[in-house]
């Protein structure tokens, strides 16, 4: 019987690779930001289970509470880009971004 | 605390606010015509914060102070403050310097976007002067985000394709710099309990015996990788000519000039001095990743054919002499270090504004285009020359004498073969900026460029005044040298 932080651990790391999996494999400007998104969570995951572990609760919760706020600003402003992107290509495939190259 | 301090430092932090709060409220036309005018007083305030904090440590004898500025930092243990010391003050001179270039080219650049720009230029200020002052590593990725979003928003101010295209790239690393260091922070805090400097320092100076703990090596490795794509380290440099490259002409002053540098060097050499200073590895990993970036950025940048996306190369290649310096540690490589922080954000932030210059009367920065631009372009030619020499080491301009240092410093630690590729790169630099110099200035003149002409104004102002800077820290060099032995830095 696997104790219980670190099935914690395991689980934080396997979400954190999921997302970072998404972004090799996707050629969608959405996807991209969804798996940036999911590698996040992860992280996440990870802060809270790091207060778990040395009882520092209040620390821990005001910087996953910081996190979530600075991660939704990201994660506007990239979509705000894709969208930006989709009105000028008429397309989210990141494989035709290639006007900077060399 | 002196008054004249509180004023001094809270300026760094409450001054940009206030000045987004004005611009905001006044109705938008109004905004509009004040903007740029806000963004120098605000830049000229912080210049003369800084002079005035450098002044009272020197009098006061001290290394570093510590403030807060919207609550009382003795009221709780973990309740997070700000420290200024002579590195920091030596960043925030230049943050100053270049928010100020920036807001004179803009002058010129930004037509109808003047109070976007205004705002973003105040929110990015404020999250530099936060980098450079915080005292724990989690307000330290606040503030990295701050700045982050902001340069992106900034690089796609016109919402052209190029800019679009590479400020999604400069997100998407960055995003995934961000999430390589909270990792590093949430194993950091898994073992030690807290993410201050100081408490960090504390606890990691024992773990240098030797005794391998698998959560501290993996933060290091997180941390490593996280800073280099930060800083545009060789192997994950790709998104930081793109950005360059795309960025309107102030913006691009800004990013090359600045931004990237406080967002992975500066952090670099923070950490690295105070907490991460007992563990060789580290150093060895950031020396090794330097030692390339110092190499490819100077190859690389000698096949380009776009005036800013060589700037960016070489921004590659002098970043890496920078975090050369601090891998090679002692109080030389410190020294050698943050000098080369301050001579290259003002050499390259010249440079920047000699291809604003180039944009506005040529329309391109492609250096393929241009030629015998020598007479038409007088300021720009000469201030191009000034920096280029400065950039590649020749004395006794400022560059010259940082990079020495750094590299005595590399040769007294040992690393002999690594000082030889790094003398031999700055030659290197010297031949890809003559390559850049004889395209666009030298040679027979190109017949569709008898017209250009060169505008008497901020660009040119901007352009000389730096010019002086370089010259004049470079000739009264040995007079800092002294300054900061008198002050036991050295």
């Amino acid at each position: 019987m696997m104790p219980i932080f670190t099935a914690i651990l395991i689980a934080a790391l396997l979400v954190i690779i999921t997302g970072f999996f998404c972004l090799t494999q996707t050629r969608n400007l959405l996807r991209v930001i969804i798996g940036v998104e999911v590698a996040m969570k992860g992280v996440t995951l990870l802060l809270a289970f790091a207060g778990y572990i040395n009882g520092n609760y209040d620390l821990v919760q005001a910087f996953i509470i910081t996190m979530i706020v600075m991660e939704v600003v990201v994660a506007v402003v990239a979509a705000g880009i894709a969208v930006r992107v989709y009105e000028k290509n008429d397309s989210l495939d990141i494989r035709k971004l290639t006007k900077l190259q060399g | 605390m002196p008054a004249s301090l509180t004023f001094a430092t809270a300026a760094l932090i409450v001054l940009p606010l206030l000045a987004i709060l004005i611009l905001n409220i006044v109705n938008k036309q109004a905004g509009q015509k004040i903007a740029l005018n806000v963004a120098l007083v605000v830049t000229v305030i912080q210049m003369i914060a800084v002079l005035i904090c450098g002044s009272l440590l020197v009098t006061g004898g001290k290394g570093s102070i510590d403030f807060s500025v919207f609550w009382d930092m003795n009221a709780n243990l973990s309740a997070s403050f700000f420290t200024v010391d002579f590195f920091s003050l030596v960043v925030l001179f230049s943050i100053g310097m270049v928010a100020f270039i920036s807001a004179m080219v803009a002058k010129r650049g930004v037509n109808g976007k003047e109070l976007n720009f205004t705002n973003l230029l105040m929110v990015i200020l404020l999250g530099m002067n936060g980098i450079a002052m915080v005292g724990d590593f989690f307000s330290l990725y606040v503030f990295l985000e701050i700045t982050g979003i902001c340069s992106f928003v900034m690089i796609a101010l016109y919402h052209s394709k190029e800019g679009l295209e590479g400020a999604f790239k400069y997100l998407l690393m960055s995003c995934v710099a961000t999430a390589f260091l909270l990792i590093s922070m949430a194993f950091l805090f898994m073992q030690v309990g807290s993410l201050r400097f100081t408490d960090l320092t504390i606890a990691l100076s024992g773990w240098a015996t030797g005794e391998g703990d698998l959560f501290v090596t993996i933060a290091f490795i997180c941390f490593i990788a996280g800073i280099a794509i930060k800083t545009g380290l060789m192997p994950f440099h790709s998104w930081l000519p793109d950005a360059y490259q795309s960025a309107p002409a102030a913006v691009s002053v800004l990013l090359g000039g600045i931004v990237s540098k406080v967002c992975g060097v500066y952090i670099i050499i923070r950490v690295l001095s105070s907490f991460f200073e007992n563990i060789p590895e580290v150093g060895i990993a950031v020396g090794l990743l330097a030692i390339i970036s110092i190499c490819f950025g100077a190859i690389a940048a000698a096949a380009q054919n776009d005036f800013k996306r060589i700037l960016a190369y070489s921004s590659i290649s002098q970043i890496g002499y920078i975090a050369l310096g601090i891998a090679a540690g002692g109080p030389i490589g410190f020294i050698g270090a943050m000098l080369h922080f301050f001579n290259h954000a003002t050499f390259k932030t010249t440079l920047f504004v000699d291809s604003a210059i180039l944009e506005e009367s040529v329309g391109s920065t492609d250096i393929e285009q241009m030629g015998g631009l020598e007479k038409q372009l007088p300021v720009a030619n000469v201030t191009t020359i000034l920096s280029l020499l400065s950039t590649s080491g020749i004395p006794p301009l400022a560059g010259f004498w940082s990079k020495a240092l750094i590299i005595i410093a590399v040769w007294q630690a040992g690393f002999h073969f690594t000082a030889f590729l790094a003398i031999l790169a700055s030659v290197f630099t010297l031949v890809y900026f003559l390559r850049l110099q004889r395209k666009v200035f030298f040679g027979p003149a190109e017949e569709h460029l008898a017209e250009v002409k060169e505008s008497r104004g901020t660009l040119a102002f901007s352009a000389i005044a730096l010019s002086v800077v370089t010259i004049g820290v470079g000739v009264l060099f040995p007079l800092i040298l002294r300054f900061l032995q008198a002050q036991g830095l050295l």
